[in-house]
């Protein structure tokens, strides 16, 4: 009698199940849409939702709005969560992945089987060594070598500094803190007095710069990674003078830097770094690619650094970064906010708007990305390659110059 | 487990049946298999051998962190350290690959003894000093992702090819070799828990100071239960090293909480004495299939933390309710 | 604590002597205390500037927030359970924080209390699940931990929007006094936790039901609402702790708790608490606290990759709690006669 009941149960549930298979099949045969997985690891920071909004606002621009059924996946922090929804997606028959990958390599056996079944992965941000993956990053365009000598500029080659790193044990922080070392060992009046993580994060950067204040209180200068905002809220709750620092893109950042009040109090520098921008512009690649308007071999295809100095540092009235302004006001966004998520050449179909809620701009259609746009990226072993031979002039500086010798 | 036998004949034959399926494993195997029909049902290529053999290699890390952990949890105590012994395995394998079926073998061999020598450090700590083997084994933990992070400071370096391609591949072309490990620490352990050292373990779990009394040396088998976990997280680090290929610093972190939910989704009360390894090795196939069933839904992954919070009380609840009712006389 | 009925049978003997008890918790508290100041001093070694009173200062702002939350996970502790949903209920007050009182800042003087009690109500419902439906309070609150993440995923859209509140702002950055006022909070809020825990008949029923439920029971303690309480009592700190961090550094993000769920748990355990119930002081946990607080801004101060400084970190931890140990207090008090 209770074996009759539960397979009573079982068969409702299954009958609930099929009723929505058959839903989910009706909604895939109208108009043979490109089935494309937005694969996150985690969400949470302004930085992984922005990637994610503009993604799902170009998905619903037209005529991507018609072609393309995008299914959105955040698998967790764990490199093993993100295989598992990688098999799943394959298994379900993607099209394309575009993906912000957690681990350079952990992915790979994954990735190879989804290529032989002829799924195309894009990373964004993130890359991974299996070279079947089209890489979109900036990882390459030396944020660390750049940023760090124009820090020295600004510190006339000598001065205690911090070092505000990302998260330990991870390629993109060694990355970024190998290219800044490659500048700051060959100033010895450069001493770095403190090293911390700030695991990307404003208030953990806050934090681990208060402590770092409390054992170095004589600093002048900090170079950052992620979480720079935080830098210069602990500096002023220890009502302290401002430094010169270079950091990435947030907007509390940047709009710091345009402050007249916090230039008063010494702080100068530069905004570079990682942008959200470049899921779309993966997006957009994958989607040319698909509809045969772009031929295009797997490959590791730079995004361009962003470098915003102070002086450049420009608040918009409007939506979008129009007339070279480069930061969204207090009203519009909140500090935390990634600046680099608009670009008027690769991405001009969107606005603020779409960044914060993954809304379409009402009216805009797609415009082909420019022809010539793909930029090679250098080889860097165990980051976008492996195994592979590291290009000879890996930390070559491309937005400064050095104006003070050793 | 014991009281069994005696319940048998005084009750009707349906509540029989719902008694035994609260011994051991029988109710979270009966999850997972109707669990399993709904994915095989929403996704049909979730029956092939292929599909199935990479859902067994996402499995068996876990499955061998929550076998380790329940050992632990089994004689009323915590493990932490399983991340961290499941990571310094991760960067060793990465960092010193042995090619060929030997240097798999002593790959293993080598990642039994890392753990064995953690789970000695534990024992020592927990056992013999008679710290809180919650305190204690955090204390480890931190230590030992420490150490994998002074072995490998960034994500890198590449896993033997023999131990990537064969340990998750197929033995026919059929049988899983990731199942066949995970069954493989299930059989040692039925075989063990019916030793000395199986009924003291209960025996310690259920009450520690009678144990004692009743001339159980609590100290030595404390300690071995937590020499014979480390051993097992150490294979955990194995297949985790095996299915990924790469090694990373911080790989075992995310083990830590899944495999205690694990352990109680296999019905192993945390508060000792109770439930058994294929149990948990279970209740961490079944948290590897709910997100593949709740993929297969198409179920927003905004929500899925939601479902699975909530399977997680449900299956707690559901096999509390069965045990008081088998109790029921 | 004298009706108290406190038979132990689980632990060794001596125990059950209320007199005995006291005084080992006391000297748990202090050796703490002495401990931090120890490590405070020694810091000068790694860096003159340490040990002044301006790292003790930020020493207390920093510990301000795992002071808070130990404390809840510590009266949960000291009742037999233990609390994993703290990660998400600090999330939870976070992002209620900015994203609702931030945008109706007039209003915040009954708001941010709202917000409390919407983040007790998490707790209510650990404490229900882990008394009514028998839940082990690991998986209970694991899964309250897990839902209470992923509704805020779906509530914010993975995009936490809004700044905080003055209010908020103003506890964290502001000074009263001379001395920064979240010293000030921090001293009030351990005087009434102290007050609560030690001096009322609520902590006393505390400490029955942790000790033995069943003995609690037939004493007299209202057993199913002195369980329950603590579990709001910690998602209260809990929402407290998010709204604190928002004013500290004027943003919510949907990670913001993730690092304070094991330090809550060691500050505690430091402290002298067993993590079976029914033994432990506030102070001690608040020692355990500042210890665990002094120990992170020294270690960030050493200049050494940080795999070593983790493992320097796991070690000074393990040695404080062997220091720390029962054993020596035993023999510490057999002195004292």
């Amino acid at each position: 009698m209770n074996i009759n009941r539960m397979k009573t149960s079982v068969a409702t549930a299954a009958l609930a199940a099929a009723s929505l298979t058959w839903a989910a099949q009706a909604q895939a045969q109208d108009g043979e849409k490109f089935k494309i997985y937005l694969s996150l690891s985690y969400s949470g920071n302004a930085w992984q939702s922005e990637a994610a909004n503009i993604v799902k606002a170009l998905a619903a621009t037209p005529p991507y709005d018609t072609q393309v059924e995008l299914i959105e996946n955040i698998s967790g922090t764990d490199p093993q969560a993100q295989i598992a929804a990688y098999e799943s997606m394959i298994d379900d028959g993607a099209d394309a992945i575009i993906s912000f990958p957690i681990s350079s390599t952990a992915l790979n056996r994954t990735i190879r089987r989804g290529c032989d079944e002829g799924v195309l992965f894009f990373m964004y941000d993130g890359t991974v060594t299996e070279d079947c993956a089209y890489n979109v990053s900036f990882l390459s365009a030396g944020f660390g070598e750049n940023t760090a000598q124009a820090l020295v500029n600004e510190l006339g080659g000598k001065g205690k500094i911090f070092l505000s790193r990302g998260v330990p044990g991870n390629s993109v922080d060694q990355r970024h803190t190998d290219g800044a070392m490659s500048v700051f060992s060959k100033y010895p009046g450069i001493e770095i007095v403190a090293e911390y993580y700030s695991f990307w994060d404003d208030r953990t950067t806050q934090q681990e710069t208060a402590k770092a204040l409390a054992a170095h209180p004589q600093v002048d200068g900090v170079w950052a990674q992620a979480g720079e905002y935080g830098v210069i809220q602990a500096l002023l709750d220890a009502g302290r003078p401002l430094v010169p620092m270079t950091g990435e893109n947030s907007a509390g950042f940047r709009r710091a830097l345009a402050d007249p009040e916090m230039q008063a109090k010494g702080l100068r520098g530069v905004s570079s770094g990682s942008g959200p921008a470049q899921s779309g512009y993966a997006f957009k690649l994958a989607m040319e690619i698909l509809t045969g308007q772009r031929e295009l071999e797997p490959q590791n295809i730079e995004y361009p650094l962003p470098w915003v100095p102070a002086a450049e540092v420009k608040i918009c009235e409007g939506d979008s970064y129009t007339d070279g302004c480069n930061v969204f006001p207090e009203s519009k966004v909140p500090s935390s906010f990634v600046s680099e998520v608009l670009n008027p050449v690769l991405l001009p179909e969107i606005n603020v708007e779409s960044a914060l809620n993954g809304t379409p701009v009402p009216g805009a259609t797609i415009q082909p990305l420019p022809a010539d746009v793909v930029v090679t990226a250098n080889n860097e072993p165990g980051i976008n390659c492996d195994p592979c031979e590291a290009a000879p002039d890996l930390y070559k500086l491309t937005k400064v110059e050095a104006t003070v010798q050793p | 487990m014991a009281l069994a036998q005696f319940e048998v004949q005084t009750v009707p034959a349906w509540k029989t049946l719902l008694i035994k399926s609260t011994r051991g494993a029988a109710l979270i195997v009966g999850i997972y298999l109707i669990l399993y029909a709904f994915y095989a049902y929403q996704q049909p290529r979730a029956l092939s051998a292929s599909s199935f053999a990479s859902l067994m290699n996402n499995t068996a890390p876990l499955a061998l962190a929550a076998a380790g952990q329940a050992l632990v949890v089994i004689s009323r105590g915590f493990d932490l350290s399983v991340a961290g012994v499941i990571s310094i395995c991760n960067v060793t394998l990465a960092v010193y690959p042995l090619e060929g079926p030997g240097g798999a073998l002593m790959s293993a061999l080598l990642c039994m003894a890392i753990g064995l020598t953690v789970g000695a450090v534990n024992g020592v700590l927990v056992a013999v000093l008679r710290l809180q083997s919650i305190a204690a084994t955090l204390a480890t933990m931190i230590i030992c992702q420490g150490i994998a992070l002074v072995i490998l400071k960034a994500p890198g370096g590449s896993v033997a090819n023999w131990i990537a391609d064969e340990m998750t591949g197929r033995l026919a072309g059929v049988i899983p070799v990731s199942g066949l490990v995970v069954a493989l620490v299930i059989g040692t352990w039925l075989l063990l828990r019916r030793s000395n050292f199986g009924l003291s373990l209960y025996a310690i779990g259920a009450d520690e100071h009678s144990a004692a009394l009743s001339g159980i040396n609590t100290r030595r088998v404390r300690f071995l239960t937590f020499v014979i976990a480390g051993a097992i997280y150490g294979l955990a680090g194995f297949m985790l090293s095996a299915q990924t290929a790469t090694g990373n610093p911080t790989a075992g972190t995310p083990l830590l909480m899944l495999s205690f939910a694990a352990v109680a989704l296999g019905g192993t009360s945390l508060s000792g004495g109770k439930g058994g390894l294929f149990a948990a090795v279970m209740g961490a196939a079944v948290l590897m299939l709910l997100q593949k069933v709740l993929f297969s839904f198409g179920i927003s992954s905004f929500y899925t933390g939601m479902f699975q919070g909530v399977a997680l009380i449900c299956a707690v609840v559901f096999s509390g309710l069965l045990t008081r009712l088998g109790e029921v006389k | 604590m004298t009706q108290t009925p406190e038979p132990t049978p689980f632990t060794q003997a001596g125990d059950t002597r209320t007199s005995a008890k006291i005084s080992r918790d006391t000297i748990s508290a202090v050796s703490v205390a002495v401990l931090c100041v120890l490590l405070l001093l020694s810091a000068r070694l790694v860096s003159p500037a340490l040990g002044s009173w301006t790292q003790v200062e930020t020493v207390l702002v920093l510990g301000f927030f795992l002071v808070v939350l130990s404390y809840g996970q510590g009266l949960v502790i000291l009742s037999g359970g233990l609390d994993l949903s703290l990660p998400a209920t600090i999330t939870l007050g976070g992002i209620l924080a900015t994203s609702w009182v931030g945008a109706n800042d007039p209003n915040a003087w009954y708001l941010l209390p709202v917000v409390l009690m919407i983040c007790g109500l998490v707790g209510l419902m650990s404490g229900i699940g882990v008394v009514w439906l028998k839940v082990p309070p690991f998986i209970m609150t694991m899964a309250m931990s897990i839902i209470v993440a992923s509704a805020l995923l779906g509530y914010t859209n993975g995009t936490p929007r809004g700044a905080a509140p003055t209010a908020a702002v103003a506890l964290m950055k502001t000074e009263l006094l001379g001395l920064p006022t979240p010293v000030i909070v921090l001293v009030a809020f351990v005087a009434m936790g102290w007050l609560f825990q030690s001096r009322s008949i609520y902590g006393r029923y505390l400490y029955a039901i942790g000790t033995n439920l069943d003995a609690a029971r037939i004493a007299g303690v209202p057993v199913t609402m002195m369980q329950i309480l603590p579990y709001v009592i910690s998602a209260m700190c809990a929402g407290f702790v998010g709204i604190a961090l928002v004013g500290y550094s004027s943003g919510a993000t949907l990670r913001m708790g993730d690092d304070y769920l094991l330090p809550s748990i060691a500050a505690v355990v430091i402290g002298g608490s067993s993590i079976l119930g029914g033994r432990g002081t506030n102070l001690g946990t608040v020692g355990g606290a500042i210890l665990l607080t002094t120990l992170g801004t020294i270690i960030s101060a050493l200049g050494m990759e940080f795999g070593l400084r983790t493992v320097i970190e796991g070690s000074i931890v393990l040695f404080a709690l062997l220091l720390l140990r029962e054993e020596l207090f035993q023999k510490l008090r057999n002195l004292w006669r």
